[in-house]
């Protein structure tokens, strides 16, 4: 029909989706569609299932525990977006400028964390955090500051930094990569006037490169925003939600309402809430991004 | 022709009969059960071994009976147990405990076995009193306990306690908090407590003391909504002897972010003086504890409480995990009740006790140079007490949810002891709507 050979035939083209979007539809959409179902039942697993309508969702509007881990999830979202994009935009300044020797090497080892697991992190954290044989307080030991020694997961007011630490930790190494594509996608002209007219080091960073990358930056919130709304085993491994329900998140709340507790229907109903507000907020940072750019 | 061939016939059938095993009782037609269970070999030691055996004694008996195994270990046995029950297509035998009984005997996913054991009286005699207290609704069985166990005990270095100057374990409660103060005194964690999963200090700890000071009465009471409250002065004075103990700190500072396994570990490494755990904890201590340790190491029940309504030689436990099976007609019934007759009888509760393992039957002849010292002390114990309710088998999972993280929170002083009482009545009343 047309002559272009880089043009597929259309039955091929749809023969090339099916396989992705049958898995898509099966193991994503279908279970979502199927969660909303049993958000309106009153249901323990078995055969009796009782219809509540929007009972649930009552509930759930009013469910402290609901809400103290949504603070819980929100907090993380804020400590990640300073951490580890705040991070991962310095090191970035850094690894663009001239100042920094064995750019690979540190590149490598910037990126490993991102691909170990997540449960392996906890762990390893768990142990770092450890009262009496953790690496954290011996060097707290070593340099004098022994008033700063605590159990790092044992206090309800400072749990949540400390989960906070290893995620961000974990990931710096993925923005950084990210920022650094979009950095190499800047005209070189630019930058080298730049440094020509005197702007160099964090200068260069806050007047060239972050305005230029700014598109890449909103795309890196956003991805922060959506990661962080569904975090769950780094802090499960680390606290398992503990002390009380003081590190608790929303996906664990979920969890352990269905799996622990077994109220299915419930839990359905928490992961609908999970899903209404990530939508929520990245359509608010969204709008804040495009008033920004106005 | 036709009176040849029905001649034939009948010949066959009589061949088929007399050569059938169990000679005059009907051929025995082949049964296929499904076990799901959670005796996998490197986790469960010993007690996997006996429960094999068992199961070989049956195959070998009975020729017809294939068992097809399938084994996880606990915890993803129960989430898979779940899964299947929310999809209706559980094997013909599995092993369920704590709420998954309430949910499948409500469900009426498990059939109820009374018949079958009032049929036997010699099987009916062997359980161990109290054993079937949590399978029991409405006066039906639903299956038969695998193990039976005590939740609380106090293990105890005597080194460390004569070292500080105390000569014998507490009899009471002050008693125990005045040696909690001298252990302190001298540099040692007196009690190691690893409760990050939240269920140590309410499985192990309060629901022996809550009794102590309640006694058993009242906790049905409660749990039955019979005219007791979690609100009630003597369930609130357990909570506040507890946190009582943790404001005089008597426990690790760490104790919300460690594990009942890392409990151990200071136990082992002689920097607490005790730690406390159940009668699991007792085959881990003999293969991971440094002999010296090992050596040194008692066994005591939570001491009595002044003025207290229990009885201070009782310990929370009894049977918690149990072998049920679907509602089973005809030759898979029988196929499965033999199955369970053998995984409760004498040679398996033998094979369990030379393990040292806790079966809930009374076991056969069995060697006892093989028992540890431990074990031996455990069984004396068992032998002069008697078991009161576990809360976490007892009390449903969102109500033991609430219990767990709340005591969780009192340890560390975030809540008083009033406030938990209120918030688990609370969801206590919320159930029974």
């Amino acid at each position: 029909m047309n002559n272009n050979p880089l043009r597929v035939k259309r039955s091929v083209l749809i023969l090339y989706l099916f396989p992705g979007v049958a898995l898509f539809l099966g193991f994503v959409i279908l279970p979502l569609l199927l969660s909303m179902r049993y958000s309106f039942f009153s249901w323990n697993g078995g055969a009796a299932m009782r219809f509540v309508g929007l009972g649930n969702y009552l509930e759930l509007a009013k469910d402290p525990d609901f809400w103290n881990s949504f603070k819980n999830n929100i907090i993380v979202i804020v400590l990640c977006i300073i951490g580890q994009l705040g991070f991962a935009l310095l090191l970035c300044g850094l690894f663009t400028s001239k100042l920094l020797k064995l750019k690979e090497f540190h590149r490598t080892v910037m990126f490993i964390p991102v691909v170990l697991s997540a449960i392996v992190v906890g762990f390893i954290w768990t142990l770092i955090y450890n009262k009496d044989l953790g690496i954290l307080n011996m060097i707290l030991k070593a340099l004098h500051l022994q008033a700063l020694i605590q159990p790092w997961l044992d206090d309800p007011k400072i749990v949540m930094f400390s989960v906070s630490a290893p995620l961000i930790w974990q990931y710096i190494g993925e923005y950084l990569i990210i920022f650094m594509a979009a950095v190499q996608s800047i005209d070189k002209s630019v930058l080298e006037v730049s440094e020509i007219d005197g702007c160099t080091g964090f200068n260069r960073l806050r007047y060239i490169i972050a305005p230029l990358i700014s598109d890449t930056i909103k795309v890196a919130v956003m991805l922060c925003i959506s990661g962080n709304m569904k975090v769950f085993d780094h802090i499960y491994v680390m606290t398992g939600g503990g002390p009380g329900n003081s590190s608790m998140v929303m996906a664990q709340y979920a969890y352990k309402t269905s799996f622990q507790q077994f109220k299915l229907g419930y839990g359905s109903t928490i992961s609908v809430g999970i899903l209404i507000l990530s939508l929520t907020i990245i359509f608010i940072s969204r709008k804040l991004g495009e008033r920004k750019q106005a | 022709m036709k009176k040849v061939s029905s001649l034939v016939m009948a010949l066959l059938l009589m061949v088929g009969i007399f050569s059938s095993p169990g000679f005059g009782q009907k051929a025995a037609p082949k049964v296929t059960l499904n076990f799901l269970h959670d005796q996998v070999e490197a986790v469960e030691g010993g007690a996997a071994v006996a429960f094999r055996q068992a199961l070989d004694r049956v195959r070998k008996q009975n020729p017809n009976i294939t068992i097809v195994e399938d084994s996880l270990t606990s915890q993803s046995l129960y989430t898979k147990v779940k899964t299947l029950a929310a999809g209706n297509e559980l094997p013909e035998l599995y092993v369920a405990k704590g709420d998954l009984l309430d949910m499948l005997i409500s469900n009426k996913l498990i059939g109820a076995i009374n018949k079958d054991i009032n049929a036997d009286p010699k099987w009916k005699s062997q359980f161990l009193p109290g054993v079937f207290t949590k399978i029991t609704k409405n006066g039906k069985i639903y299956g038969i306990p695998c193990t039976s166990k005590s939740t609380s005990l106090i293990f105890y270095n005597q080194e460390i306690f004569k070292e500080c100057g105390i000569a014998q374990f507490p009899k009471s409660w002050s008693e125990l908090k005045t040696a909690v103060s001298k252990i302190k005194a001298k540099g040692y964690v007196p009690l190691a407590l690893g409760n990050k999963e939240q269920w140590v200090a309410q499985s192990c700890i309060l629901s022996t003391l809550a009794d102590r000071y309640t006694g058993t009465d009242w906790f049905f009471k409660a749990k039955n909504r019979k005219g007791a409250k979690f609100t009630d002065p003597e369930f609130v004075k357990s909570l506040q002897a507890l946190a009582d103990l943790a404001n005089m700190g008597a426990f690790n500072s760490d104790m919300n972010s460690l594990d009942n396994m890392q409990q151990r570990t200071i136990y082992y490494n002689k920097r607490a003086a005790m730690f406390i755990e159940g009668a699991w904890a007792i085959g881990d201590l003999q293969k991971d504890c440094p002999k010296d340790v090992l050596a040194a190491t008692q066994l005591a029940l939570i001491p009595a409480v002044e003025g207290g309504k229990g009885k201070p030689t009782a310990m929370s436990g009894g049977a918690s995990v149990f072998f049920v099976m679907n509602n089973l007609k005809g030759a898979k019934r029988a196929a499965a009740i033999k199955v369970l007759k053998e995984l409760s009888g004498p040679e398996f509760g033998a094979a369990m006790t030379e393990f040292n393992k806790f079966p809930a039957v009374k076991p056969g002849k069995y060697d006892a140079s093989k028992v540890t010292p431990i074990a031996k002390q455990y069984n004396e114990l068992v032998d002069k007490g008697s078991y009161v309710p576990v809360y976490d088998i007892q009390l449903s999972s969102s109500l033991i949810d609430v219990i767990n993280s709340g005591l969780q929170q009192m340890l560390i002083g975030g809540i008083t002891p009033k406030e938990l009482a209120k918030r688990i009545q609370a969801e206590h009343e919320k159930e029974a709507l």
